[in-house]
């Protein structure tokens, strides 16, 4: 197939299986879930086709439609959206084994209308991957926070709306308000919205301007949760934990991070923005939002929410690697978004578990769980252990590159910052792994075992790649390397 | 496929294996490890036997050399007497764990480039933990969580000092160097943190008692050697080690001095004994490296039967005080003999281990005219004395009749603590056989009439400075504050403080916002109508309506579009 | 199970006590005689003086042994001091 056509099969085939989904549902839930998983595995296979292009060097593109003349919906493939869009699509299929394990588990209703907006939402997601230009990602982009609406209000109860709401609010808000003013911005700034391997802003903009612009772009970008837009994370916990886990690990905060870097390198260029100092402040920003968000996590006594403000601050360290602008970072940014979704995903996965098997959500509930439910607390631990980047974790080979790079550029901030910050993440997680494997139970406790079995499935699965990935990261790291080949 | 097998890696399978098993199986797996490991030990050639490439480089994670394998064998010995001490007392897991713990050991020992030494490193930190948390109590919970932080902080600060070497130098060997630049200091910061050099030694007093009575033992010998043995490698004759050692040797002797719980007397004195080592690593000269190498050797010997001693009271006695302790000798002969020859080597009593290895420090220090710390250095052993060489045993076994009448050790434990007695008066005697591991060669005469006389008359008078000055040193139940009271008291009440202000702050932010909104939504409901508004309520709901969203899209659009045509 | 009226170990024996004590100050005092028959070479001149490691490790004990005393007026505190709040105490009551 070719590359036009692999990208137009990545966007229609999930929206083919949402169809089928609907179709399916009013038949019967086995065929359902049938239909996701299949559609799941023929997305991944579509998009993971286009790699060995990407690795030669290829970047497939697909113009589709231009809807005002200078402005059109376009795609290309390139390194970091391959990345990601290799990410998503290999985790929808986990992740939707895990789905089917908690669905059933918890006896969830509208189950139809669940798997249908997942499916829509991985379309968009999609979308932002390969999107070519500003507009197109902001089209995807805005596709993806309505789509995910239906799914984190998906309990239907006040509260749950209460919060669902909040999560709209803050990302449209920040959308319409900073983030396309920015890409309005930028189009008239440059005549155009292409993304481009060194920037398209020299020459067009520079001094306190470009220091303004990447503010709008940074703070638009609410998926990326930089503090203060940040509130919608913790706010969309009231979610069903599969969706915690496609927002926290797939789609949605890394298609944030994933446009902040991406406008790092293919707006602004990095060489270029490096030499601005209207740009040093998104370095402070991200470090404050690192510490600070671990800080508020400390105090957290919710499993979700912890994890929530865990992930805000991990978000935060490819934010910090993309601003530190110097290759091994550019690389480290793009390889954290990998290690963190492995490990994100599988501590909300283990997450869920819990509450399938126990109905426990809060941390002090889980004296001695490690007992019940070996499994799903080992994969915690080793979740956990990915975050603060302890080896034998994909967590450790991001956080060395990061590191690298921060030499390359003899940045302070970021080397203090990621020390802090693993001590902040060991006091809230290791009280956590003592609870479960060293905790008694309280007298009378009631007895559960582990998760269904999907749900356990789901969950060694993505813990063993988080592990596997300390081993086995050399074709990733050479896809991302090419970014830097781009400019240098 | 590798020729040579990392020794480490027999450890982990060890480790991996216990947990599946079950009663002789263990034991044998426990017992017999270590020995297959000691065995591969000795396999391995000098020079750089193994490379395997991970991310951008080569690593190599099997070097061999003379001091390699020295710390290597002692760490492999070790293993089998813990085990021995051990098999059958402890949890499963704490086995577990001590066999990780000791291949990390192990493998930092072989380790031939910094990332493979990094690499061991964090194991040994992550195993060492759960021999604290096998403690069980609350104390041990809360000591564990302190010690892992302090450690993965530790760990962190070695990795960017080796990041910053790797970067600057494209080079991820071992070799010595200096602390000149920034790279350079945050290796040696996050060495001496493994070190227990003050101010970061607080870690150790910290956790090693509140483990369990066998986890103390494998507690006692791995990660402070391990990192005199990285400060061998990498920082030979760094002047600031030598101060550094000093002023580790006086804050342990000093805090012994002061301390009432048995085990953590025998950490202070881990310190303290770890201080000479650094201090000869400053030095730096090739009879201070035997000496720092030859000391650590016997140091692991006799530490570690101290805590035997130790351990076996607490086993006995489910007390660990001094306070509470005392008579002991009546029905504990063997424990109590065990305990005063440990006692006796580390103060370098004449005839034991102590003796033939840590006098050529001084020595050492004698022959660069190094006058201050010469002196320091006689006053610190007569200070060990003071401290452990006679505190220890007189405070937990003689002393006083507090009553308890305990049963001796159980064989296994008797047993260990005899092999280790042996090899400790053995080494004293005959110290040939360690001698000749040691890295450089070895013409220093021990029994010299001379020498033996001066430490004998220091040792002694040592010895009528206790009795006579025992009613100044009577226990007390209290502990003494260290640097850790500044992130364990000051810090946390900072942070509180500021959390505090700043939830205030949030909240009048947050009433000013919902003010704000209020008024925006009523005029917005007012003049622009459709869309479904719910009532304003929570937090930062700053809530629109979706017609009002749709709306704004198709303005700023079309505003576009206009400015473009024009 | 040794009962009150028994004789106490014969360490424990106040006549075994002193004994051991006159044998003591004679170990002593033939440590300092015997510097008269076996020379003891100073690396610093003053530590070849006759004595000088007897003098030398009493007094440095007893400094250590008066400084650790001063500054235990300062350092020590009650037992359970670090038990009430503290953030890893606060967590464990928090979790419980």
């Amino acid at each position: 197939m070719s590359g036009q056509a692999t990208i137009l099969a990545a966007l229609a085939a999930p929206l083919a299986g949402a169809i089928g989904i609907l179709l399916a549902g009013r038949l019967s839930a086995n065929l359902r879930e049938t239909v996701t998983l299949v559609t799941a595995v023929i997305l991944a296979v579509v998009v993971w086709s286009l790699i060995p292009e990407l690795m030669a060097g290829g970047r497939p593109a697909l113009s589709v439609a231009e809807v005002v003349p200078g402005i059109e919906i376009a795609f290309r493939v390139e390194p970091l959206g391959m990345l990601f869009a290799a990410l998503a699509s290999g985790l929808w299929i986990i992740n939707s084994i895990y789905s089917i394990g908690y669905m059933r588990g918890n006896n969830e209703a509208n189950q139809t209308r669940f798997y249908f907006f997942f499916a829509i939402s991985l379309a968009a997601a999609m979308g932002v991957a390969f999107a070519a230009n500003l507009f197109t990602l902001f089209l995807f982009y805005e596709a993806l926070t309505l789509s995910t609406y239906p799914l984190v209000s998906h309990k239907g109860d006040e509260k749950t709306i209460r919060s669902a709401r909040v999560y709209l609010g803050i990302l449209l808000t920040t959308s319409i308000g900073l983030f396309l003013p920015a890409i309005v911005w930028t189009y008239m700034a440059a005549g155009t919205g292409d993304f481009t391997p060194g920037g398209i802003l020299e020459g067009n903009l520079e001094g306190p301007l470009i220091g303004l612009l990447l503010g709008l772009f940074v703070f638009g970008v609410g998926k990326a949760a930089v503090m203060p837009v940040h509130r919608w994370l913790p706010a969309a916990m009231v979610a069903p934990t599969p969706v915690s886990a496609l927002l926290h690990a797939v789609a949605v905060v890394k298609a944030g991070v994933f446009t902040i870097t991406k406008l790092i390198v293919y707006i602004f260029g990095v060489d270029y923005l490096f030499a601005q100092p209207s740009g040093q402040w998104l370095l402070y920003a991200a470090a404050f939002t690192i510490v600070a968000a671990s800080a508020v996590a400390l105090r957290q006594t919710n499993i979700k929410r912890l994890l929530a403000y865990s992930t805000v601050s991990q978000l935060s360290y490819v934010v910090l690697a993309a601003d530190i602008l110097k290759p091994l970072a550019e690389v480290g940014a793009a390889i954290h978004m990998v290690a963190h979704a492995f490990g994100k995903i599988t501590l909300f996965f283990a997450a869920g578990a819990i509450y399938t098997a126990a109905r426990k959500t809060e941390i002090g509930q889980l004296a001695g769980i490690g007992r019940r439910m070996p499994w799903t607390m080992a994969a915690f631990t080793i979740g956990a252990f990915s975050m603060i980047g302890v080896p034998p974790t994909g967590g450790f080979v991001s956080k060395w590159y990061i590191l690298a790079g921060a030499f390359e550029a003899d940045n302070y901030v970021a080397i203090f910052t990621m020390i802090a910050s693993t001590a902040l993440n060991a006091l809230y997680f290791l009280p956590i792994i003592y609870l479960a494997w060293f905790g008694r139970e309280p007298e009378g406790a009631q007895e559960h075992g582990e998760a269904p079995f999907p749900a356990v499935l789901a969950l060694t699965a993505t813990a063993a790649l988080t592990v596997l990935f300390f081993f086995f990261n050399g074709p990733v790291i050479a896809l991302e390397r090419q970014l830097i080949e781009v400019w240098e | 496929m590798p020729e040579y097998l990392p020794p480490a890696v027999i450890l982990i399978v060890a480790a991996l294996l216990i947990g599946p098993t079950r009663g002789h199986v263990r034991s044998a797996i426990v017992l017999l490890a270590p020995l297959a490991t000691l065995w591969a030990i000795w396999q391995v050639p000098n020079g750089v036997v193994l490379t395997v490439p991970f991310l951008d480089y080569q690593i190599e994670p099997v070097e061999g050399s003379e001091v390699r394998r020295l710390f290597a064998t002692i760490f492999a010995i070790m293993a089998f007497a813990g085990g021995l001490f051990s098999f059958r007392q402890a949890r499963w897991y704490e086995l577990a764990a001590a066999n990780a713990y000791a291949a990390g050991a192990v493998g930092v020992s072989f380790a031939g480039d910094l990332i493979t030494l990094f690499l061991f490193w964090e194991l040994m930190a992550l195993f060492s933990t759960v021999i604290v948390w096998a403690g069980g109590t609350p104390a041990a919970r809360a000591a564990g969580i302190r010690y892992a932080v302090m450690h993965l902080v530790g760990g962190v600060i070695l990795k960017v000092g080796i990041e910053g070497t790797v970067v600057h130098t494209g080079s991820i060997d071992i070799m010595p160097v200096l602390a000149t630049n920034f790279d350079t200091w945050m290796m040696l910061i996050g060495i001496l943190i493994n070190a227990a050099a003050p101010p970061v030694s607080a870690w150790l007093a910290d956790a090693y008692p509140e483990s369990s009575p066998t986890g103390s033992v494998f507690l006692s010998a791995f990660t402070t050697k391990t990192a005199v043995l990285a400060l061998i490698l990498l920082f030979p004759g760094e002047p600031v080690l030598i101060w550094v050692g000093i002023y580790m040797v006086m804050y342990g002797i000093i805090y012994a001095l002061l301390e009432n719980d048995a085990r953590r007397i025998l950490a202070y004195s881990i310190v303290n004994q770890v201080g000479f080592m650094v201090c000869a690593v400053g030095i730096g000269t090739q009879m201070a490296l035997n000496g720092a190498a030859a000391h650590a050797f016997a140091h692991i010997i006799y530490k570690a039967l101290l805590f035997m001693s130790a351990g076996v009271v607490v086993y006995r006695t489910g007390k660990s005080r001094c306070t509470d302790l005392g008579g002991l000798f009546r029905t504990m002969p063997l424990t109590t003999v065990c305990g005063i020859i440990g006692a006796l080597a580390i103060s370098s009593f004449p005839l034991t281990s102590g003796f033939t290895t840590k006098s050529m420090i001084s020595d050492a220090a004698a022959s660069e005219h190094l006058v201050v710390v010469w002196y320091l250095l006689a006053a610190a052993s007569a200070g060990v004395f003071l401290h452990a060489g006679i505190k220890f045993p007189w405070f937990v076994f003689f002393q006083k009749d507090s009553g308890l009448r305990p049963k001796d050790a159980p064989w296994n434990m008797g047993a260990a603590m005899v092999l280790f007695a042996v090899l400790c008066i053995g080494l004293g005697i005959y110290p040939q056989p360690l001698y000749e591991l040691l890295p450089y060669p070895v013409d220093y005469v021990p029994y010299k009439a001379g020498k033996v006389l001066f430490y004998l008359q220091l040792l002694l008078f040592s010895g009528l400075a206790f009795f006579l000055l025992l009613p100044l040193m009577q226990r007390t139940r209290t502990i003494s504050l260290d640097t850790d009271w500044i992130w364990r008291v000051a810090l946390y009440r900072v942070a509180y403080g500021v959390g505090a202000a700043a939830r205030e702050a949030g909240d009048l932010l947050a009433g000013a916002v919902d003010r704000i909104r209020g008024d925006i939504a009523r005029y917005g409901r007012r003049h622009l109508g459709a869309g479904e508004t719910g009532e304003d309520r929570g937090v930062f709901a700053q809530a629109w309506p979706i017609g009002l969203t749709a709306l704004w899209i198709a303005v700023l659009l079309i505003a576009y579009v206009v400015v473009y045509l024009l | 199970m040794s009962r009150q009226r028994q004789r106490d170990h014969w360490l424990a024996r106040p006549e075994n006590i002193r004994r051991i004590w006159r044998g003591f100050w004679a170990v002593l005092a033939l440590t300092v005689a015997a510097q008269f028959f076996i020379p003891v070479k100073g690396h610093f001149v003053v530590d070849g003086w006759p004595a000088f490691g007897a003098i030398f490790g009493f007094f440095s004990c007893l400094a250590m042994v008066v400084a650790a005393k001063a500054l235990g007026y300062s350092l020590k505190r009650e037992e359970d001091y670090y038990l009430e709040g503290g953030y890893l105490e606060d967590r464990e009551q928090q979790d419980a």
